[in-house]
């Protein structure tokens, strides 16, 4: 018994450097096949999370909609900084996001834009701060990483997919793939305290909503181009 | 009444400058076509310079110096600002005059009746503790007085004597043995009062005043018996203005934003210092910077919460000035305020911690609104409306919500319909969707709405335009 929690604390000492048996905070990311994958059963509180999609539109922010809303219902505020396109409100607050707590931050200088993460992150007004950066060094997200943990919030980094490459002192990486049946394919790079390297499958919500009719599905495969 | 008198010894300097510096620098005056030294900083009195000295004689002991010309308005200006600080600490303030007269440039003071705070701020100690560590931090040098009389007060400030005299008597124990240089009379009947054996100020008062004012001039008796209080001594009290306006000119240009903020400081601890004493509180003030050549460039300085913390506006203007590029070097300050509302969140509160949630979170999203200018930083609200364009707009960070309700609508929206090549049928999920509506205003939609699948797993929100049947990208399923 004795040497089962000697063990345990040794594995926990190993993965974590730090001996404390209390699990660490963390925010449900309300699918439980991603939960089951992160350490400690979420998102941790006080950390970056590096979200990398391989494009827009395969369900990246909607993967965090859960977190965000029940984040927003509470006390906390949810920050989104420099979004590329309109977060679309009526969309937002069908997803249960309050919108009266979310605030957005256009920022178009990369200094500006680390600066104002940075800010959002120490307050500890703020539960969770979405960011699109444009360019971002691996010192600012170490930089970033301090904030969060000061400010006790989560900082959720999107990145293109190239960065994947490029190591990072964020403490979750997480490569986003969209699959052949249009679930999204979440692969953990890196996630401290936990086994990387697990690819896990999330069902879009919109198609468990079941809003669509599939008869109509044609059986086309869609070539869109996208003239400016 | 209880008179603590201020005095600011170096003010025809201070009023300038907001370091002293470590080079001797001395304010000069030009009389009767001479150039006098009135003031000197303290690495000036290092190098033997002296005021009432001739500018070419410390020019001859210390051939470095750095002479600057003397402002009597600026002067004027500081000690009105700082009148209106200390009205925090009193209800009457009295100033006294800057005078042209070079040999009164250093007796520069204001006077505070303080025998009605005492209970107040608890203490005569806790009440001079508190005015100090304020008047270090706008960096004045000063000296304290507290007497009976105004006279008497402004008498134990300039011979540097802090002990605290409350009787005429006491008064006069202190007083009695101190040169009657110290005295605000005219050289000549220093002079005077000097050949006649008359040293100390001890001797000055044992003598009959009647005898004074014969021998001496009646200004020489009257300004004994307002010294000791035996006569009225009628000044007019400083009133404090409804509306702030200051102004430090100091007399040389500034170019870098960094040099600036001393001076900034200093007008902002001021300015809260007014805004305490009238117990109110600012949501927005604006600061003039003015230079030689251009046109004055003006910030307007905004929060979200009424403050009054100097701390806080000195976060706020310096993020502003990093953004703000001035045209050129500024050479005068001003600040300037005109509506005033009661200060929120001051009061321990039982609910104290989401007190401070919330003055953290307003004082956050402030500096970043400082920074990056107010219309980036935004909430966003829903808008009850069929057409997708017109059914969200950017609101007041937690303002109140309606409550609309729309159909399944994508996460991402652009900002303007993309033109679409359609070169084969896409695979639709779902739709179509029709939303024909705003035929009342001009921008009437016909469309229908579809969701599609894109050939590299994204969904998309895509429309066919009614009228014209072309195709359009206006959203991400994300």
């Amino acid at each position: 018994m004795t040497r089962t929690v000697t063990l345990e604390q040794l594995a926990r000492l190993c993965r974590t450097g730090s001996e404390s048996l209390r699990a660490p905070d963390v925010e449900i990311s309300g699918s439980p096949a991603l939960d089951a994958a992160l350490p400690g059963g979420g998102w941790l509180v006080g950390s970056m999370v590096e979200m990398m999609p391989n494009t827009m539109g395969i369900g990246e922010l909607q993967l965090l909609m859960p977190t965000l809303a029940r984040i927003s219902q509470g006390e906390r505020y949810v920050a989104f900084i420099s979004p590329p396109l309109i977060p679309f409100p009526p969309a937002l607050s069908q997803q249960g996001l309050r919108l009266s707590h979310l605030l957005v931050i256009r920022a178009e200088k990369p200094a500006d834009v680390l600066w104002a993460c940075e800010q959002t992150l120490r307050c500890k007004s703020f539960g969770a701060v979405v960011s699109w950066p444009t360019t971002i060094k691996d010192r600012e997200v170490r930089r970033l990483q301090l904030a969060a943990e000061a400010g006790r919030s989560i900082g959720f980094l999107y990145r293109p997919i190239d960065a994947a490459l490029e190591a990072s002192p964020a403490a979750t990486r997480l490569r986003l793939l969209s699959t052949q049946d249009g679930s999204l394919r979440v692969e953990i790079l890196k996630c401290r305290g936990g086994r990387a390297g697990v690819t896990v499958d999330c069902t879009r919500l919109r198609d468990s909503v079941g809003l669509s009719d599939t008869s109509s599905t044609a059986t086309h495969s869609a070539v869109l181009a996208a003239c400016s | 009444m209880l008179w603590l008198c201020i005095s600011l010894p170096l003010l025809p300097l201070e009023a300038l400058r907001t370091d002293i510096g470590d080079a001797a620098t001395v304010v000069t005056a030009t009389e009767r076509s001479a150039r006098w030294v009135i003031c000197c900083n303290p690495a000036a009195e290092r190098a033997y310079l002296k005021p009432a000295m001739n500018y070419t004689v410390a020019l001859a002991v210390c051939p470095q110096v750095i002479p600057i010309d003397r402002k009597p308005q600026a002067e004027q200006a500081a000690l009105e600002r700082l009148a209106a600080w200390a009205y925090q600490f009193s209800s009457s303030v009295i100033l006294n005059e800057i005078s042209a007269d070079l040999r009164q440039a250093r007796s520069a003071a204001l006077w505070l009746e303080i025998g009605a705070s005492l209970k107040l701020f608890g203490g005569l100690r806790n009440l001079l503790e508190d005015l100090e560590q304020q008047l270090i931090s706008m960096q004045y040098s000063y000296r304290l007085g507290i007497g009976p009389t105004l006279e008497g007060a402004a008498l134990l400030a300039r011979a540097g004597i802090r002990i605290a005299t409350t009787t005429p008597h006491a008064l006069y124990l202190r007083i009695r043995s101190l040169p009657i240089s110290k005295l605000t009379l005219d050289p000549d009947t220093t002079l005077q009062l000097h050949t006649a054996g008359v040293r100390t100020v001890g001797l000055l008062l044992e003598l009959p005043r009647d005898a004074v004012a014969k021998r001496f001039g009646p200004k020489t008796a009257n300004l004994l018996y307002r010294l000791m209080g035996e006569a009225a001594d009628p000044r007019s009290a400083y009133r404090l203005p409804d509306r702030y306006a200051a102004q430090f000119d100091f007399g040389f240009d500034i170019s870098s934003t960094e040099t600036l903020l001393f001076p900034l400081s200093r007008m902002l601890r001021e300015f809260a210092g007014y805004l305490r004493a009238r117990d109110t509180a600012v949501q927005r003030f604006k600061l003039v910077f003015s230079h030689r050549q251009q046109p004055p460039t003006e910030l307007l300085i905004g929060m979200s919460l009424a403050e009054r913390n100097a701390e806080r506006f000195l976060t706020l203007v310096r993020e502003r000035l990093e953004r703000t590029e001035l045209p050129a070097p500024t050479c005068m300050l001003e600040l300037s305020a005109t509506e005033f509302s009661s200060p929120t969140a001051l009061q321990p509160d039982l609910l104290k911690s989401e007190l401070e949630h919330t003055e953290d979170l307003t004082h956050t999203i402030d500096r970043i609104a400082a920074r990056l200018g107010e219309d980036q930083v935004h909430g966003l609200q829903a808008v009850a409306d069929h057409r997708p364009e017109a059914s969200w707009s950017t609101a007041q960070f937690n303002s109140k919500q309606s409550a609309a309700v729309f159909p399944d609508r994508p996460l991402w929206l652009l900002p303007e319909p993309k033109p679409l090549q359609m070169t084969a049928t896409p695979r639709i999920v779902s739709g179509p969707e029709r939303i024909e509506s705003g035929w009342w205003d001009s921008g009437e939609v016909q469309r229908d709405y579809f969701v599609v699948n894109a050939g590299d797993g994204s969904q998309w929100w895509v429309f066919q335009d009614l009228r014209d049947r072309n195709w359009y990208l206006h959203g991400f399923w994300s």
